[in-house]
């Protein structure tokens, strides 16, 4: 009897035990989950330097940005504009004189690629100030208020324009004063700087170089979740394999179509031209489509690509 | 005529408008801020291997040319409907939830009626008894979503043909519309069974594709088996194997006469024969004692050719669509096998080498498959594999299934099904992919069915 009852204890404190385990695991686990409810992209490290880049329309009234998040800074628009303004409000660090002078180069307005080179760097380092901007951060936030320094970064700016691109090393070669006024413009650099540091309240999104940013893992995922309901895609056996059907479409803010999709290509064999025209179908039925309005401009005009391709 | 221009009208007008339109934002947009928007190509959106979905088509009733012409118009939206339903493809819309009835063929329809009921696919049509008696079809097929017209044909015909007239424009849709040939304009040969179990009669029958219009070819006074259609088109032909008053024969039977011929003069058992693509030879077995080998037989020249000289049981011959090679059925290796070799003779490779064995070997009209019939673990399936032997994928399986036979466009099967016990057999069909299995409607017990090339 006795044997049963330690028996019957100990059988008892397990169950106990492991079913307290259960439900408690198991609530843990509830809980954990609504946490995840933000639309997630999984995105190259190239996709993210040019979210950081900015678009190129956007304005600059801000020049400098507050640290925040980076993803959220891209909304902008007309850069071009306003870099010429803003070469005054760039202050320039004159303490560390190489991150300067690469970042001058890059920020001349025709270096488009440069700008997204450097803003990549920036990027990695999340936290606010990058990694080697930590002495730029404080110009900028200077800069904001005083434009006092701009004299020394200018003469190192001014060799550096001269030569478009490849003038780091050449900053300092010539003086030409008539390129003087170029020089100004384009202390923007500070800018990219900005942008690539910050997300913030700011939308400075315009660097003279900016691309445009590329959300679509996020709107794309959504349109195609909505376009996929519509789609009856034909049955093609084997053959069917390596379809592909390819549109241009452009959207209306409110989700719809602004126009007819526009066809890639002509179909080679019937069984493309059905396997396209279903997906015209598609398009045309499940219209108007429900994506995010922050990324309007990149989702108003794009290629759908309908695909039994792997990879 | 004019009708024909009126219709053609209208997807010109809506593309115009479209044009106009296009144009119009365009020009808004390169107003605005379209330099980042026209300055490269657009981004790239993968929507990636949808699910294969039945497409949802609306076919309403034909309107009635003459007043007189209403039952037919009905009764040939049934069977487009019925045909189309059946092949799995398409969901055909039910037609209470239809919201604008079609009056007039030759206007567009209203689009936005059709949309709000979900069909994608819009089938019009009208029928019409004309003053020389013949039966005028017309019918248009619909893009709901672009409002263009996919199809518009007219046929005419002796009105106890309508129940054809649907096939072909049945087949006209099926073909738009999936980018492959239909197979509705067809006709099955099998055997049909009546009576008891140790009683039963088997008479030849012909019917539809779709079960209609039973004819039988035979009384039932002698035992039938294995009968097969004539590829060739123009000919109607069949050849079976009939158990006459000596050894079973292979006859050839002309579908428009009646006529029947024996194919050669063998002594011993002839059977499983099968005609070539062209329609000018038939490939069989001849019985040799204990074993049976392939002979190809001229119909023209009545010359006879040995294919296999094997001391094994060669049988179930069947071309591949090009006629270089054949696939059979051998227990040369112990147990039945499926191999290929040149329609001429010469080296067989076995191409079978799943568990179990496998017989009834047929290649599909596509060439793409051969299906066949598998034994194993107390089954019989049904399956295909591609002509190297890879691919193997089993189709159904049960208690008895045998006898498969492919479709026209290869992209369907039929084969009968014995459940056991004292009910006897009936037809199914298959899509190759393994969906959509359905019952044949037939009037009696059913076996061995052998499909038509497409009649027109």
């Amino acid at each position: 009897m006795n044997v049963d009852k330690t028996l019957v204890a100990s059988v008892a404190l397990h169950v106990l035990v492991i079913g307290w385990g259960l439900v408690s695991f198991s609530s843990k686990a509830f809980e954990s989950m609504p946490e995840e409810s933000l639309p997630v992209d999984i995105i190259s490290s190239d996709q993210l330097a040019k979210v950081m880049a900015g678009v190129k329309t956007g304005k600059k009234e801000n020049p400098k940005p507050v640290v925040e998040k980076v993803a959220e800074a891209k909304p902008v628009e007309d850069t071009v504009g306003k870099i010429t303004e803003k070469p005054p409000v760039v202050t320039e660090t004159a303490p560390p004189p190489q991150p300067k002078l690469e970042e001058k180069p890059v920020e001349k307005k025709p270096d488009p690629p440069k700008p997204v080179a450097e803003a990549k760097p920036k990027e990695e380092p999340k936290p606010i100030e990058k990694k080697p901007d930590p002495p730029k951060v404080d110009p900028i936030a200077e800069a904001l208020k005083k434009e006092e320094k701009k004299p020394p970064p200018k003469p190192q700016v001014q060799a550096a324009t001269p030569p478009p691109q490849p003038s780091k090393p050449k900053t300092e070669r010539t003086f030409d004063q008539s390129k003087i006024a170029a020089l100004l413009d384009k202390r923007d650099p500070t800018r990219q700087a900005v942008t690539g540091d910050t997300l913030n309240s700011n939308a400075a999104l315009g660097l003279a170089k900016g691309k445009a940013a590329d959300n679509s893992a996020t709107w794309g995922a959504l349109f195609q979740s909505q376009v996929e309901r519509c789609w009856k895609k034909p049955y093609g056996g084997i053959e069917a394999q390596k379809s592909e059907a390819a549109f241009a479409i452009k959207l209306k803010r409110d989700g719809t179509l602004e126009g007819m999709p526009v066809p890639e290509g002509t179909p080679a064999t019937p069984y493309l031209r059905v396997y396209q025209e279903s997906a015209l179908r598609a398009i045309i039925e499940c219209q108007p489509y429900n994506l995010p309005a922050a990324y309007f401009d990149e989702w108003k005009y794009f290629a759908p690509v309908f695909t039994e391709r792997k990879t | 005529m004019t009708d024909k221009d009126g219709l053609y009208d209208m997807p010109l007008r809506l593309s115009r408008r479209q044009v106009i339109s296009g144009m119009a934002s365009l020009g808004v947009l390169t107003g605005g801020t379209a330099r980042s928007a026209f300055g490269q190509a657009p981004k790239r959106v993968i929507i990636p291997e949808g699910d294969f979905a039945p497409l949802p088509i609306a076919i309403p009733n034909f309107v009635a040319g003459t007043p007189g012409d209403g039952e037919v118009g009905v009764s040939v939206a049934q069977v487009i409907t019925n045909n189309l339903k059946r092949c799995g493809l398409f969901a055909p819309i039910d037609p209470a939830a239809f919201i604008e009835k079609i009056n007039d063929i030759d206007k567009a329809p209203q689009f936005q009626n059709w949309k709000t009921i979900n069909a994608q696919a819009l089938v019009t049509g009208r029928m019409t008894l004309q003053a020389d008696r013949r039966l005028k079809a017309e019918f248009r097929l619909w893009d709901v979503n672009t409002g263009q017209q996919l199809a518009g044909q007219q046929y005419f015909t002796s009105p106890e043909y309508s129940r054809r007239i649907a096939h072909i424009i049945s087949d006209q849709i099926y073909e738009r519309l999936t980018g492959e040939k239909g197979y509705f304009d067809s006709r099955v040969v099998f055997v049909d069974e009546t009576g008891s179990k140790e009683r039963r009669v088997k008479r030849l029958a012909l019917m539809d594709q779709d079960g209609f219009n039973v004819r039988y070819l035979t009384k039932g006074a002698d035992l039938v088996l294995t009968p097969r259609f004539s590829p060739a088109r123009d000919e109607q032909l069949i050849t079976y194997m009939e158990f006459g008053q000596g050894d079973p024969r292979v006859y050839l039977y002309r579908i428009e006469t009646g006529e029947r011929e024996i194919v050669g003069n063998f002594p011993g058992m002839s059977f499983s024969p099968r005609f070539s693509p062209d329609g000018q030879r038939v490939i069989m077995s001849l019985q040799q004692g204990g074993n049976s080998n392939l002979f190809v037989m001229d119909l023209r020249s009545k010359s006879t050719t040995r294919l296999t000289d094997t001391p094994a049981i060669d049988t179930s011959p069947s071309y591949a669509p090009d006629g270089a090679r054949i696939c059979f059925e051998s227990d040369r290796g112990g147990k039945p096998q499926i191999y290929v070799m040149p329609a001429t003779g010469g080296s067989a490779q076995r191409i079978s080498f799943g568990e179990g064995s496998y017989s009834t070997p047929v290649w599909s009209p596509r060439g793409d498959y051969i299906a066949f019939t598998k034994q194993g673990s107390g089954q019989f399936s049904i399956g295909i594999m591609k002509p190297d032997g890879s691919g193997e994928r089993i189709l159904t399986s049960g208690f008895h299934n045998e006898g498969p036979t492919f479709a026209p466009n290869g992209r369907v099967l039929m084969f009968f099904r014995d459940p056991g016990g004292n009910a006897g057999p009936s037809l199914f069909t298959v899509d190759i992919s393994g969906r959509n299995e359905q019952r044949v409607p037939t009037p009696g017990f059913a076996s061995d069915p052998a499909w038509s090339p497409l009649l027109s």
